[in-house]
């Protein structure tokens, strides 16, 4: 009797827990719902604001501003024609360095003493054509190489041989500049020593390639061998 | 003992009452019991109505549903989505006077030193009027609200409302155009569209129109610094795609600010690039050409013309700037913009065939585009014989708006074909309008030489932006005062075209009444005034429009120079 006594209750304790669980379950969901809608309010004003500030922006940053800044203070123009590239490759060509005229170079001519100069041999170079086998230790390589410059160098006046001067002074006319000293009488070998002008024969530039170490003895006639032409 | 017990028989009367009572409970025990019931009833619906409410209701901090975003009247933006109008909350000032509570004097003392615009006397002259409600200000600024909220008097009314406001200010005004203080559209795309700004379902998203701000911003500083240079009474400017119709700026000078469009004067107001009609002259006279190439009247660039240095015609005489004099080309005609030459081609054309031509271009009706603003043109009407065939040759006798001259550029450039102009942006949400062929391709081709030759070697040397291959014809037409052509006053007009090699954007300026000065030699006409407009605005739009200027590109002018007499 007291068994069924406590069925009652039973019941109607499970039947109360359950429905306390629902009604749990059901509160959970409905704050998680109030959550969201609140998340969603907060975006809603969120996006509100930034429309807010978006017109405020572009009221402030209008065009007619901008334009009336620009015309006052900024002063920025269209573009002209000449401003457009075709491209990277038409843009890399406009930072590579100026490649100046090789003339304006210096003109190094690599010399040695030539002891047994044949006197009638044409007149003027810078050309090395002293034979490999007249003592090249001589003379330090320093010694061989010549810079040229406007001024006459105090190497080019005490050459040993006294036709060196001469051949050599026009050699530096070949930079281009005419001299102040010697001018006068080396008019006409400045005119020969064009660098320019296309070698007169073969054969120097043949020869010009190894000018020390060839041995230029065997050709006697020697001409202008300008650097620039290797 | 044997004496009657009377409590053992009641009497009759007793036995009555017992019965009566006996009734009486039962039905007060009914009566009891329909009571209690009733309220367990009442008890019963409250708790499984709060049983429902735990269980299905809201919860107490509930927002009074979610926040709509749709604005109260749609926006309105450029073709890259930069807003041209827009709806904001303004806040307004309003006064009601039976809620003051404060010294009154003092109020309107205070009042009359936040808001200038009235003096004390009036404001307490409305603080003691009885009537419930005063506007003090509409789109009040947020400095003046803070400090009206801090009077703290509850007879100050602080509330928002939807107001209309024009981000870029006078920028493309009279496209955009405005609303009346109730927000209904009033002119321009507010008043064409107002029906779809309204639409609850519509207005969510802005109407994006064909516009570029930044095209507008150029065509309109230009234009508006050619204005006051040479003290113009008016101008308008057209850009446009002349494949699409789409306007990508449009302009009518004097500017109205749309925030405040009812302060702008009616001048202001009217927009010269629709609704306005003018003579636009010599800019009509490629049109006359290709009319009479595409009839097979003119059959090539080089067809010789008598040019005599006047032309009498049905009692009038016909002039020219630069009288030839002699046999001049089609292409000398076209360069030296002769009226004389273009006349005699306008009349071997014939009216039927001019008219037909014209009617097909949409010249003879008012110009298509979605404003509600627009001009009728004026034509020659029923009477169009010899000498208004030959008028309107040259443009003269037949008064179209601006945008009519840039349509009908389109259509003799895109390769022939008319299309309606838009102010909506041409995408997958809306097509290009219906065109219809007006011009062969042919003659579309042969004409960019021409007009190419007009910028290089004619009239309109000034409109040349380097690179950018303009081709174009300026026009100057004499403006009516009085019933007589002004001698003086002018209305100048340039039809741009650009690039000219591939055509793509048609640049339509206008000045009205433009004065001499000193640069340009005393000349009123179109090649000293506006064609510098043109160049500057294209070197400026063009970039943005893509299009890369280069200095090796050219039409074919070998079509046309063979045929151009070199005096010296």
């Amino acid at each position: 009797m007291s068994a069924r006594g406590f069925g009652s209750v039973i019941w109607a304790g499970a039947v109360a827990g359950a429905a306390l669980g629902f009604y749990l379950v059901s509160l959970n969901v409905a704050s998680e719902r109030a959550e969201l809608e609140q998340v969603e309010t907060k975006i809603a004003l969120a996006q509100r604001d930034i429309r807010l500030l978006q017109t405020e922006i572009g009221t402030r940053g209008r065009l007619a501003q901008l334009e009336r800044w620009n015309v006052k203070f900024i002063r920025l123009s269209a573009p002209t024609a000449d401003q457009f590239v075709e491209g990277g490759f038409q843009l890399a060509t406009m930072v590579t360095p100026h490649k100046k005229p090789a003339i304006e170079a210096p003109v190094v001519l690599a010399s040695a003493p030539v002891e047994q100069v044949i006197p009638n041999r044409p007149k003027l170079t810078g050309d090395a054509d002293s034979p490999a086998a007249q003592a090249p230790a001589a003379k330090s390589a320093s010694d061989m190489m010549y810079v040229a410059s406007y001024g006459v160098s105090d190497k080019a006046l005490t050459r040993p041989t006294s036709t060196k001067p001469v051949m050599l002074a026009p050699a530096k006319t070949v930079a281009n500049k005419p001299q102040a000293a010697g001018a006068a009488t080396k008019s006409a070998k400045t005119a020969t020593a064009d660098p320019l002008a296309p070698l007169p024969t073969a054969k120097p530039k043949s020869k010009g390639s190894a000018p020390t170490a060839s041995a230029a003895a065997a050709t006697p006639k020697r001409s202008l061998k300008d650097s620039d032409s290797d | 003992m044997n004496a009657p017990t009377p409590a053992l028989v009641a009497r009759p009367e007793r036995l009555r009452l017992v019965g009566q009572r006996r009734q009486i409970l039962a039905l007060m025990h009914q009566r009891l019991m329909f009571g209690m019931l009733l309220f367990a009833g009442i008890i019963a619906i409250i708790a499984l109505r709060l049983i429902w409410l735990a269980a299905f209701g809201d919860h107490a901090g509930r927002k009074g549903g979610a926040i709509d975003l749709t604005p109260e009247r749609g926006d309105i933006v450029d073709r890259d989505g930069h807003a041209l109008a827009r709806t904001i909350d303004a806040w307004i000032v309003g006064l009601q006077p039976a809620k003051v509570i404060g010294n009154k004097l003092d109020l309107a003392r205070k009042l009359a030193q936040l808001m200038p615009e009235k003096d004390e006397a009036a404001y307490l002259q409305m603080l003691r009027s009885g009537r419930s409600f005063y506007y003090l200000r509409r789109r009040a600024s947020p400095s003046l609200v803070a400090a009206i909220n801090s009077l703290g008097e509850p007879g100050l009314a602080l509330q928002r409302e939807p107001d209309r406001l024009y981000p870029q200010l006078s920028l493309a005004a009279h496209v955009v155009g405005y609303t009346d203080i109730d927000g209904k559209g009033n002119a321009g795309i507010e008043r064409a569209f107002d029906e779809q700004l309204r639409d609850p379902a519509r207005r969510g998203q802005p109407i994006v129109t064909s516009v570029s701000s930044r095209v507008q911003q150029a065509l309109e500083h230009e234009l508006d610094a050619a204005k006051t240079h040479f003290s113009a009474i008016g101008a308008a400017g057209v850009v446009m795609n002349i494949h699409t119709g789409e306007i990508l700026a449009m302009t009518s000078l004097p500017q109205l600010n749309p925030n405040a469009a009812g302060q702008g004067s009616p001048e202001a107001r009217f927009n010269r690039a629709t609704l306005g009609v003018y003579e636009l002259g010599s800019t009509f006279k490629p049109f006359t050409v290709a009319m009479a190439m595409d009839s097979g009247v003119i059959k090539s660039m080089g067809q010789m013309y008598n040019c005599p240095k006047q032309l009498h015609v049905a009692g009038r005489t016909i002039n020219d700037t630069h009288p030839f004099g002699r046999a001049c080309s089609v292409a000398e005609i076209m360069k030296e913009s002769s009226n004389i030459g273009t006349a005699q081609i306008a009349d071997q054309l014939g009216s039927a065939r001019q008219k037909e031509f014209l009617r097909k271009m949409g010249f003879l009706d008012k110009v298509q585009i979605e404003l509600k603003e627009r001009g009728r043109t004026l034509t020659p009407g029923a009477q169009w014989n010899q000498i208004e065939r030959m008028t309107v040759g040259y443009g003269h006798g037949i008064a179209v708006t601006p945008l009519h001259l840039a349509t009908g550029y389109a259509t003799l450039f895109n390769g022939g074909i008319y299309r309606p102009a838009t102010l909506l942006k041409v995408d997958k949400n809306h097509a290009p309008g219906k065109g219809h062929r007006v011009f062969s391709e042919e003659t579309s081709y042969k004409m960019r030489a021409l007009l190419r030759l007009v910028v290089t070697e004619g009239t309109g040397k000034k409109a040349d932006a380097p690179g950018y291959r303009v081709g174009g014809k300026t026009g100057t037409a004499q403006k009516i005062i009085g019933g007589h052509y002004s001698n003086s006053v002018n209305v100048t007009s340039f039809a741009g075209v650009f690039p000219m090699d591939e055509p793509r954007y048609v640049v339509v300026v206008m000045l009205d009444e433009p004065k001499a000065t000193p640069e340009t030699f005393g000349f009123t006409t179109a090649g000293w005034n506006v064609a510098p407009v043109v160049s500057k605005t294209v070197s400026r739009i063009a970039p943005m429009l893509g299009v890369r200027p280069d200095k090796n590109r050219e039409p074919n002018l070998a079509e046309v120079l063979p045929f151009v007499h070199e005096d010296k």
